[in-house]
């Protein structure tokens, strides 16, 4: 009964969060800037992408370049704006997530506002909820992105709306799995910084403090550490190049998410409010 | 009566700042209970930890037999902390709704909730308000409706009044006056006469330690009578020291002076006898109280 009520307050947080998005100015302003990039995407280079994936002077120049990346497999795909969505997404949507996830928890500490919240839920729910939410509003901008690209499609082919469904299911739960450490990552860092501006300072020092720190370990000892697996992204060309390895499309990224939710959950356990 | 609160032995560092040192108390059910020190005394340290909102560096606190921000104090303990602030996004009632989904009551009830505790601290009118909005008094009163949301067992209030104009300081006194019998109310502040009129209870903290832990209505039967004049008066002292059951008279304060009582069963009380003094002087009181003030207790 007590897990239910637990799980009910979790999903009370979430909800909040996709209110805050989609319900208050500021929400509506990210929205906005989020909506003009992606139409901006979506015009000139999801809507051209046709010319360079099927178009028979083009092709040439695309299956050079996939190739070179290893991505010739994709040119399988019947959907060449889904094709274009997928490598776009697969690299966009994580970097978004760092910034559009990094206040979760910082700004109400520094404002008192958690304090208000604490007295009716765990410190563990407040980090699980504020988690779900992000996830929550990622999934929402995936999906409503994908469903752009495929009315793109349609408008070009009307057949390619049901042939194109499978891969965009494959897409969207890829990209939303490749997303879950990125957000846990920021959720372990709003654990302990005071404003979501130190959250994406504290990301980039990560980003590109971290790798140093392992190659340098990595070339002292002369051995692959499998340190690199602490850094959310890793596993992600693995996962464009369809190479279809359960260990990069999935264990990969829930492990590093729970490890970084749990870290989470230790510092926020122990922190002031 | 049922303990509500039991702290032993709780000390918090910050640092080499011993905040709290080896505070030991119990809160029953029953009469609101008065915090009060002097500023650094501990006080809002100890209400943090007592909500959960800091750990203890070591020592035993118990809320309702449980820990301080785990589930069985939600909904039960509820307070109003200090400088703490609404959410700007929303409006007042959508985030008192949602504290109120959050304690586990249904979205209508949340909403029922809101409208009540907002009519209790007579904000009904600010329900679609942001909390820019409000003035900084009618933000903490929207504060003190979220603590009274659904049915706590113990409010806790961290300088409720301050900043607050008169009259609504006075609402607000009213209010917890009125809560008292269904709530434990522990309360913060500088204002003693306010902490006087509402608790019956006083932990008076200093420099981390509990100095004192009373019950101010005990304080009745000691034998002490404050009287306070309107005019200095240069011979009351001498006069007051007169009348037979008066032991000893301290001026304590400007135009307050603290009377020690003998009783004596079968005399005219002494009470009737200081105002048929100061009839009789045509001295103009301005307050007789029975017992010393919290003032006098503390200091």
């Amino acid at each position: 009964m007590l897990e239910l009520q637990g799980l009910q307050r979790i999903w009370c947080l979430a909800k909040f969060e996709l209110v805050r998005l989609f319900m208050t100015k500021r929400g509506a302003l990210a929205l906005a800037a989020f909506v003009t990039v992606w139409l901006f995407i979506l015009y000139y280079a999801i809507g051209s992408a046709v010319e360079y994936v099927s178009s028979k002077t083009t092709q040439t120049i695309g299956y050079t370049l996939l190739s070179a990346e290893g991505m010739d497999k994709l040119l399988n795909w019947p959907v060449a704006e889904l094709i274009v969505y997928w490598v776009l997404a697969m690299y966009s949507f994580p970097m978004f997530s760092l910034i559009a996830s990094s206040d979760q928890t910082c700004t109400d500490r520094t404002r008192g506002t958690l304090r208000f919240i604490s007295l009716r839920v765990t410190r563990a729910e407040i980090l699980l909820g504020r988690f779900l939410g992000q996830v929550l509003i990622l999934a929402v901008l995936i999906a409503v992105t994908l469903i752009a690209t495929l009315s793109i499609a349609a408008y070009r082919d009307p057949s390619l709306l049901l042939v194109g469904m499978g891969e965009a299911f494959y897409v969207y739960k890829n990209i939303l799995i490749a997303v879950l450490p990125f957000i846990a990552l920021t959720s372990f860092f709003n654990s302990f910084t005071r404003s979501s501006r130190l959250v994406v300072i504290v990301t980039l020092l990560f980003f590109t403090i971290i790798p140093l720190i392992i190659a340098f370990i990595e070339y002292k000892l002369g051995m692959n550490t499998y340190l690199s697996y602490i850094l959310p992204g890793g596993q992600i060309s693995d996962v464009i190049n369809q190479k279809e390895l359960f260990m990069s499309n999935y264990v990969v990224p829930v492990m590093q998410m729970c490890g970084y939710l749990f870290l989470g959950h230790i510092v926020m356990k122990r922190s002031s409010l | 009566m049922s303990t509500l609160i039991k702290v032993s032995g709780l000390n918090k560092f910050f640092g080499d700042k011993h905040a709290l040192n080896n505070v030991d108390f119990e809160i029953v059910k029953g009469p609101p209970v008065a915090l009060v020190g002097p500023n650094g005394a501990g006080k809002t340290t100890l209400f943090s930890v007592l909500c959960g909102y800091l750990q203890p560096s070591s020592g035993q606190v118990g809320i309702f037999d449980a820990k301080p921000g785990t589930k069985a104090t939600f909904g039960r303990l509820a307070a109003l902390p200090q400088d703490a602030q609404l959410d700007p996004s929303f409006t007042i009632a959508h985030q008192l709704s949602f504290y109120g989904q959050l304690q586990g009551l249904s979205k209508r009830k949340s909403k029922m909730e809101v409208e009540r505790t907002l009519e209790l601290v007579g904000l009904s009118d600010v329900l679609k308000e942001k909390p820019e909005a409000l003035s900084h008094g009618m933000r903490k009163r929207v504060t003190i409706a979220q603590a009274l949301i659904g049915s706590p067992d113990i409010v806790m209030l961290d300088e409720a009044t301050a900043g607050l104009d008169p009259l609504h300081a006075r609402e607000i006194r009213q209010l917890v006056a009125s809560l008292s019998d269904e709530i434990t109310f522990i309360l913060s502040s500088h204002d003693l006469n306010e902490l006087e009129r509402l608790c019956q209870q006083v932990l008076y903290l200093d420099k981390g330690q509990l100095q004192q832990h009373k019950t101010l209505a005990n304080d009745i039967d000691h034998g002490y009578i404050t009287l306070r004049m309107e005019r200095k008066e240069d011979e009351i002292i001498t006069a007051l020291k007169s009348i037979e059951q008066v032991i000893d008279v301290v001026n304590s304060q400007d135009r307050e002076y603290l009377i020690s009582v003998r009783h004596k069963q079968d005399e005219i009380p002494l009470d009737i006898q200081i105002l048929q003094l100061c009839h009789q002087k045509k001295w103009a009181y301005r307050q007789l109280i029975n017992g010393k003030t919290l003032e006098n207790q503390l200091f």
